[in-house]
């Protein structure tokens, strides 16, 4: 119980947990909606999603500043290409907490007179050119990694030659296609805060994807999604050590 | 900024930030209800309040087991008097978290047989004997360090203490056993005591900042549960107050009263 009293005592670890409800409730009411005698559990699950979702918005209020301070620091990286993805990133990050300010100030019913279609759709905008970016941020730190692991490998081999010999059975495209992904997965495997956060951008994206219509999928692909990225955000939050360093 | 980003990061402090814009709304509210605001603000305003405080109760989902560690921990003191009233204080704490999920639970729709009044009423009674049993506590410290204090100024010698309050203060102490019970020594012993008790309060920020709190604190239950019913306005301002001392006290971790 002392374990999880620290974890929800932190903002982002209970915004996590809540995230995790929210998607599991909507990947639940996905798979519960075509049975037929399950009405009543399908309303009270869409009940308890948009009574999670709304009270959320509690906890992105201020995030501006988080994200303004999150982009000073990605000024700071060394390498060029985190250090680029990074900082547009968290700018885009920054106007999309602000969207979702607005879109609070409507819904709290403070201003009446604001487009929320419009407000919608450009936070969902800058969120998706966040995880774009994040995603492209990496597929570097990968492509570096897997350079590493190759590296190392090479090396090895040099070091102990062996002999090759053997009917090469597979054809030459499976066989490099299938090295390439034994790096990956070494790479990965030795890396584990990368592979997080790769599965977590990957994840994220779905949702922003579907509401630009660039990629139309299901709302139990979105469950799913965001409940993979909440429990993986929710791991970060338990662990730091397993949260990606810039 | 940094200091933002820190403390923002504590859902605690979230939850009292909201809580003050909850009781800030409340005074507003009320205020303009007296000078003849427009309609249309005050339900503005009634709005906003309602929001706040659907929220909060999201954001307190969860802190029954908080409330429920801290008892655990509570029961572990060495002083008997503190250990009762901060573990009861505790477990009245996290039955009023549990009655105030399920109001939650029966305004967000999930369990709408849920009778609202009743549980409010029951939430309200648990949050009542809880800050009685702080107050308990408050004046418990607040004997123990008024005795502390008159005993030390009675082991000083009289020349050396500064001003009349030490010679007065000592003299006091002489004259407690004195024979008589008139009114002007009765008076005089009365001023005595409240000038040891300011001494003591002023030495000690965060019992002060605690028994101030509490005290505006058990207004509200009061008013709720139609025990002193004293008012939105009043419940307003002392929501606000004691909602910013929290805050204060989580900015200022030394003002917080241990354990």
């Amino acid at each position: 119980m002392d374990a999880f009293t620290r974890f929800t005592n932190q903002t982002q670890g209970r915004d996590r947990l809540f995230r995790a409800i929210q998607y599991t409730c909507m990947l639940l009411r996905y798979l519960l909606e075509p049975k037929a005698d399950r009405e009543k559990v399908v309303m009270k699950l869409k009940k308890l999603e948009s009574s999670v979702s709304t009270g959320r918005k509690w906890f992105r209020l201020g995030n501006v500043v988080h994200a303004v301070q999150a982009t000073q620091q990605s000024i700071l990286v060394s390498d060029l290409v985190p250090r680029f993805c990074l900082t547009i990133a968290n700018l885009n990050r920054v106007i999309y907490f602000v969207c979702d300010t607005i879109l609070w100030v409507r819904s709290v019913g403070l201003i009446s007179d604001i487009n929320k279609e419009k407000w919608r759709k450009l936070a969902a905008r800058h969120y998706y050119y966040s995880l774009l970016l994040n995603i492209i941020r990496d597929v570097y730190e990968i492509s570096l990694q897997m350079e590493q692991v190759a590296q190392e490998k090479a090396k090895r081999e040099k070091s102990m030659p062996q002999n090759h010999l053997g009917p090469c059975v597979a054809d030459e495209e499976t066989e490099w296609l299938q090295s390439f992904l034994l790096l990956l997965f070494r790479s990965l495997r030795k890396h584990p805060p990368l592979l997080l956060d790769t599965v977590k951008n990957l994840c994220d994206i779905l949702n922003p994807l579907d509401q630009l219509a660039i990629y139309k999928s299901n709302s139990g692909i979105i469950g799913l999604g965001g409940l993979l990225s909440s429990l993986i955000g929710m791991i970060t939050v338990a662990y730091p050590q397993m949260k990606l360093r810039t | 900024m940094d200091a933002w980003v820190r403390f923002s990061a504590q859902s605690q402090a979230r939850e009292r930030l909201c809580r003050a814009a909850q009781y800030a709304c409340s005074l507003l509210g009320h205020a303009l209800q007296k000078h003849g605001a427009s309609p249309e603000l005050q339900k503005q305003i009634r709005q906003l309040e309602g929001h706040l405080s659907l929220g909060r109760k999201l954001l307190r989902l969860g802190n029954s087991a908080d409330a429920l560690e801290s008892a655990k921990r509570a029961v572990h003191l060495s002083d008997v008097v503190l250990r009762f009233c901060i573990t009861v204080s505790h477990l009245n704490r996290a039955l009023y978290f549990a009655c105030d999920n399920v109001l939650w639970a029966g305004k967000a729709g999930l369990a709408p047989l849920v009778d609202q009044e009743k549980w409010a009423q029951r939430s309200f009674r648990y949050y009542l004997f809880s800050l009685i049993m702080n107050l308990s506590r408050d004046a418990y410290e607040i004997r123990l360090l008024m005795e502390q204090e008159s005993s030390a100024c009675g082991r000083r010698p009289k020349g050396s203490a500064g001003g009349t309050l030490g010679g007065g203060e000592a003299g006091g102490t002489a004259w407690v056993s004195a024979p008589g019970g008139s009114l002007p020594h009765l008076a005089l012993q009365l001023r005595l005591r409240v000038l040891l008790l300011t001494r003591v309060l002023q030495g000690h920020p965060p019992l002060l900042l605690d028994v101030v709190k509490n005290t505006c604190d058990l207004f509200i239950p009061l008013d709720k549960l139609g025990l002193w019913r004293c008012g939105p306005g009043v419940v307003g301002f002392c929501g606000l107050v004691s909602s910013i001392l929290s805050i204060l006290t989580l900015l200022c971790p030394w003002l917080r009263l241990k354990p």
